[in-house]
């Protein structure tokens, strides 16, 4: 008879905040408009400070808005950037795919956003690994996706999807599985939530399947 | 079924209600406002409809319906003035639409019977209407204090309403979503995407024309305090202890009304009418409302959910604590090794409340650190907890209170209140007199120090004070109490004078304290103005120069010529044959320094080559599986960049990836030294013809060094890209020689070593990272702006290059390709750009991440707006980080040029060059506080938020009125002139 009291709330209108991560050019702020508003700026401006965006998705019946927060890539600016990460849902780390440079940052990206969004220790946080530009020629190419997915698998993230603002391919995709990925984290904390206590306890390991994107993708 | 089952089960109704009470404050964070169709909202309907149904006597009240709780809100509408209201709506929405009770539909209820009527869901469960509408209508909570108050009429005596805990718990779970407010405004797809800029500044448009003056002329300098206006809730009103079980519900969620600034549990109290001895552990919580500060503290019996024991809680809520802090005058804080330091608040009748114990780590700290955020902007701790040095960004607690070397270190702080003068601000000539009277008012009465325990070292000025025998007769003591008042007036007083007189003094940096007229000026610098200030090429009136600049602008051909005085480039007296001269010598040094670094550039470059081969070489490596990768590939040049040197043989991974054969062939191709001229061709073309232009660097770099500045002057073409690939054959030959040379070259001598090692290893990488950067935001630079061809942003790339070359402890940072397109635009002179562009750097450079001057535009903007127009710096305040600014990180960083379209941006520019030689050289404050009032009204009724003035703002970029602005700032400036000038 309790059943009915227990129920879940219907979030068809969930917010979910969503910062986008990267070095300067990788296209984090083209990729935001791809999916907001389904355009491609060749000479968009390089950020400065932050932006957002808002934008509906829905998943499975339910709708969700995300609140896609653009920042600058640069390194120095910092201080602007960090005070934004606090109360972020899902986290997008962005490289270009034929800059391995941005490609190695990934980690120093994902140790700040850790760092100042103030993610607990032991708490699974939705990641999602972007490899941008995947439109540009083969030979333009400087980072694999069997990289890609090694990394994400060092780092113990199971979503990363390659994609291309520049072409729209998979940025749909990569909005979708990022909030698919927030999901399935959400509700296995749901399990583990108790009202009055500060402290929620998470379960550590992490168990399901990863995303389908990566197809080479081995067991955690 | 048995007792333990119902009590539980009633447990899980509460539960499921707080669950979703929860759920819907939490929205209610996030969104500024719920949705009257979110799930949440229907979800604690059902949550609450399952409480109200539980143990209802059906039969007894002959309530048989299905919606029996429905049923059961007419009935009690005889008696309930809130039941009755909602009884009515509820009855005209179901006599409004025949179909109601049998269509699950509901499009009919947007006929707009009732203002309230068309709010219904789209798909609503029918049987929460009453619920629903008793929520939006904010009386859900009163309604269910009546059912639970008379419980016995209409429930079984063991239903959870009838239950003496969970009913006022069910009635006080459900005050805060009843003071929240509900929206419907918005159509399902665009629920929580906020109205566009756009849109809002029409809607003000129409709106504001026939009521409201236009906001520029708005008087900002309004020192009314609107703290009191509507500070006055309901929710911060209720005190006393029958509503605790309200405030234990505030206290776990942020709501609408109340920011939860701390939180803490474990901390230790001991509840004066307790029958305790011992001192009790609880959940201390700091809250910040709109009419101020308050201390709570719930026991953590209360804490603790309310499903374990059966236990009366009620004693408990007796225990709990509540102190606002605008009754408390003083903080003590004695701290201990042994302990996390107690806190001791006493009040202005001079009683102190409990000790609130805290456990080690620092939460002491943080508490009071809470607080002294909190008081801001009316009110502050005193002495400042944090001693704040304006230069430098650290701050510093009191060492007292950092750690505590020795054991026991007691320190007291008065809370003292910014505001409750405000009003007499115009006396404050008067107040300045009296300001260096005493000393530092670290003020501590006599009485307070009362506190049983406290070995408080007393601060007290008042000499008088007596540490007087304890046979004190009452004369003395209510003399005692008399100077007490008297001081305490004087004291508050006084912080008030030196608060302002602090935010006068600092103020008054801000502008000149001479005021210059603008009259006859508003037209600037025409033509014939300039012809008269430029008598035989020479200006020596250089004040009118700036301030016909500074009130009207410059005519824009002129601007090329004026800019460099401006700017500080040109000096003021010089003759024509002497600005010519420095324009040679200007010419000369920026030749030399980009062949400097050009040079430099084409090592880079090369060594770049050679790690794209190495990354694209393994990749090839990986997919062909170890198949023979081109001899020229080899690693031997200086590509320690990246540490995965591995060598072809050494293959990497050998995952299969869906690669093309023929990617494998261009990557030979592309590095063979004998490529076939069909493939050559499509590569040339596909490059950027940058790569071509450095290859034939590299050549002259190896000729002759010396003279590679004139000739690529010679050359004449240098930026002129197209021109050097189509027309110059000679070139061509360079580039082919060279650009299929280059790989073979590398097996044999690297550019780094043939240039003897002048470049080290060090300086080879700094500018490379650089170059990269820059090459990657001047592609991105003001592309729709028609100045911005390939070939000039070239230019633009030469210039911030030349630059970054000459200080590279500074290095490129995004942003100043922004700052030097106007100057490129108006001057099309590299040499002279590059000129001007440092000077102009002078300035701007602190505002980039390494200076400080961003730091100081935010707390100047604060204090500004705190002055200017304290209804909106109320508004910021109200929504927490708003004070931050950081909304006007890119306007100072740019000096608003993203916000402008170009016209705009000379004018601006200008204007805020010419400004410091005539009334402020923090003008750019001024220029953004403009901004800000320009829209003022659409940001204060539409109550945005931080993060909507960020959107608002970055969607409105070159679409204000700069014109209107402009003159607004200046308006500004002369203000605050007069109002320092005090006349
Ligand atoms: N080929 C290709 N180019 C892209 C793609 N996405 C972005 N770009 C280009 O990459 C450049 C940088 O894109 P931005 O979106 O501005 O990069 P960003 O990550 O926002 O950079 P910052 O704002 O500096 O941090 C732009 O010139 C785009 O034209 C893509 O999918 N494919
Ligand atoms: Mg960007």
């Amino acid at each position: 008879m309790g059943s009915r009291v227990n129920m879940r709330p219907t979030s068809k209108n969930t917010l979910l905040k969503v910062v986008i991560l990267g070095d300067g050019g990788v296209g984090k702020s083209c990729l935001m408009n791809r999916f907001v508003s389904n355009q491609f700026d060749e000479h968009s401006f390089h950020t400065i400070g932050v932006e957002f965006l808002n934008k509906d998705i829905e998943i499975d019946g339910e709708t969700y808005t995300l609140q896609i927060w653009d920042t600058a890539g640069q390194e120095r600016f910092k201080t602007l950037r960090t005070p934004f990460y606090r109360g972020s849902d899902i986290c997008m780390l962005t490289y270009a795919i034929d800059d391995k440079h941005s490609f190695r940052n990934l980690q120093m990206w994902k140790n700040e956003f850790l760092y100042y969004a103030d993610v607990k220790e032991n708490v699974q946080f939705p990641f999602i690994v972007i490899g941008n530009k995947s439109d540009v020629e083969a030979n333009e190419r400087e980072v694999s996706q069997v990289e890609m997915e090694t990394w994400c698998n060092e780092n113990a993230i199971s979503a990363c999807i390659e994609t291309s603002a520049k072409n729209a391919s998979n940025v749909q995709e990569a909005f979708a599985t990022a909030v698919q990925h927030w999901l399935r984290l959400e509700n296995r904390a749901d399990k583990n939530e108790c009202l009055y206590t500060d402290t929620v306890d998470l379960t550590k390991k992490q168990s399901e399947n990863r995303t389908s994107c990566c197809i080479n993708a081995s067991d955690e | 079924m048995s007792l333990n089952n119902e009590n539980e089960y009633k447990g899980r109704l509460i539960a499921a209600v707080k669950k979703e009470v929860k759920q819907v404050m939490e929205e209610s964070v996030t969104r500024k406002f719920v949705h009257e169709e979110s799930g949440s909202v229907t979800s604690l309907c059902a949550a609450v409809e399952a409480c109200l149904s539980q143990g209802l006597r059906r039969r007894a009240l002959g309530l048989f319906k299905t919606s029996s709780t429905t049923a059961l809100l007419h009935k009690i509408a005889k008696h309930s003035r809130e039941a009755a209201i909602i009884s009515k709506k509820v009855q005209e929405i179901e006599n409004s639409d025949p179909n109601r009770r049998s269509s699950s539909s509901s499009e009919s209820l947007t006929k707009p019977t009732l203002k309230k009527n068309h709010s219904l869901p789209s798909t609503p469960l029918p049987k929460y209407l009453w619920i629903r509408l008793a929520l939006f209508e904010k009386q859900l909570a009163k309604i269910i204090d009546y059912l639970v108050s008379n419980a016995n009429k209409y429930y079984d005596k063991d239903a959870l309403v009838a239950d003496p805990d969970y009913g006022s718990i069910l009635s006080s779970l459900l005050v805060g979503p009843c003071a929240l407010d509900y929206s419907r405004t918005k159509t399902p797809d665009h629920f929580w995407t906020d109205p566009p800029a756009d849109e809002l500044v029409q809607r003000h448009r129409i709106s504001s024309s026939h009521s409201t003056p236009p906001p520029v002329r708005r008087p900002i300098l309004n020192f009314r305090r609107s703290l009191n206006a509507s500070s006055e809730d309901s929710i911060t009103n209720r005190t006393t202890t029958q509503h605790l079980a309200k405030d234990y519900v505030e206290s776990l969620h942020q709501n609408s009304r109340a920011t939860l600034l701390f939180g803490k549990n474990n901390v230790l109290v001991l509840p004066v009418n307790a029958d305790v001895s011992q001192p009790m552990p609880g959940y201390l919580s700091l809250h910040q409302t709109a009419s101020g500060l308050t201390i709570k503290w719930t026991p953590n019996q209360l804490m603790n959910g309310f499903t374990d024991e059966v236990q009366d809680k009620s004693v408990f809520w007796d225990y709990a604590l509540q102190v606002r802090l605008d009754e408390i005058v003083y903080v003590h804080c004695h701290q201990d090794s042994e302990t996390g330091g107690t806190v001791i608040l006493v009040g202005q009748d001079g009683v102190q409340r409990p000790p609130i114990h805290f456990p080690k780590g620092g939460h002491m700290l943080a508490f009071l650190s809470c607080i002294e955020t909190g008081l801001l902007p009316r009110g502050r701790l005193d002495p400042p907890l944090w001693s704040q040095r304006c230069s430098n960004k650290r701050r510093r607690p009191l060492p007292a209170l950092s750690e505590t070397e020795e054991t026991t270190k007691d320190y007291v702080f008065r809370i003292a209140d910014n505001t409750t003068h405000k009003d007499i601000l115009k006396q404050n000539e008067l107040m300045d007199t009296h300001i260096a009277l005493p000393p530092k008012s670290r003020v501590q009465l006599p009485s307070t120090s009362t506190s049983s325990e406290s070995s408080t070292k007393s601060f007290s000025i008042d000499q008088n004070a007596p540490d007087s025998p304890p046979s004190i007769c009452i004369q003395a003591v209510c003399d005692s109490m008399k100077r007490q008042i008297i001081s305490r007036a004087f004291y508050g007083w006084l912080a008030y004078c030196r608060h302002l007189s602090t935010v006068r003094t600092h103020l008054s940096g801000l502008v000149n304290s001479k005021i210059v007229n603008g009259e006859g000026a508003s037209d600037g610098i025409t033509v014939e103005k300039w012809n008269e200030l430029c008598t035989d090429g020479v200006v020596t009136d250089h004040a009118e120069l700036y301030r016909l600049t500074y009130f009207g602008g410059i005519a824009h051909d002129l601007r090329k010529d004026l800019w460099p005085y401006l700017l500080g480039h040109y000096k003021f007296g010089s003759t024509t044959q002497q600005r010519m001269e420095l324009s040679e010598e200007t010419k000369q040094a920026y030749e030399n320094t980009m062949s400097e670094w050009l040079a430099v550039e084409a090592i880079v470059r090369q060594r770049d080559k050679e790690t794209q081969a190495n990354a694209i070489a393994k990749l090839s490596s990986e997919s062909m599986s170890g198949e023979q990768v081109p001899a020229q590939i080899q690693r031997d040049l200086s590509n320690e960049v990246f540490e995965d040197n591995i060598s072809d043989e050494d293959s990497g991974p050998n995952v299969e990836e869906e690669d093309k054969p023929e990617r494998t062939r261009q990557n030979t191709i592309k590095y063979d030294s004998d490529p076939e001229q069909d493939e050559k061709e499509e590569r040339y073309q596909q490059q950027q013809l940058k790569d071509f232009i450095h290859n034939v660097i590299v050549t002259n770099a190896s000729v002759d060094m010396g003279n590679l500045g004139s000739e690529i002057e010679a050359n004449g073409h240098r930026n002129d890209l197209d021109v050097v690939a189509e027309e110059n054959s000679s070139l061509d030959t360079c580039i082919e020689t060279h650009g299929l040379a280059s790989p073979a070259m590398s097996t044999c001598v690297s550019p780094a070593s043939s240039n003897g090692g002048v470049y080290s290893q060090e300086l080879l990488e700094t500018f490379g990272l650089n170059l990269h950067r820059i090459e990657k935001d001047v592609q991105r630079c003001d592309r729709n702006y028609w100045y911005f061809t390939v070939e000039n942003l070239d230019k633009l790339r030469n210039v911030m290059c030349t630059y970054v070359w000459e200080h590279l402890d500074i290095g490129y940072m995004q942003g100043m390709c922004d700052l030097v397109a106007p100057l490129l635009v108006i001057f099309n002179d590299e040499s002279l750009t590059y000129a001007c562009f440092c000077h102009l750097m002078e300035r701007m450079v602190e505002n980039f991440p390494n200076g400080n001057a961003m730091d100081c535009h935010f707390a100047n903007m604060r204090s500004l707006i705190q002055i200017l127009d304290s209804e909106m710096y109320e508004l910021m305040h109200s929504h927490g980080d708003y004070t931050h600014f950081y909304f006007c990180y890119r306007w100072f960083l740019l000096d608003f040029k993203r916000e402008l379209v170009y016209p705009d941006v000379y004018a601006t520019w200008e204007v805020i060059w010419a400004a410091q030689h005539v009334a402020s050289s923090h003008f750019v404050l001024f220029l953004a506080l403009a901004l800000l009032e320009t829209y003022r009204d659409i940001i204060l009724s539409n109550c945005m938020d931080f993060t909507d003035i960020i959107k608002f703002f970055n969607e409105m970029a070159e679409r204000h009125n700069a014109a209107a602005v402009l003159s607004l700032a200046r308006d500004l400036v002369l203000q605050l002139q007069l109002l320092i000038e005090n006349k």
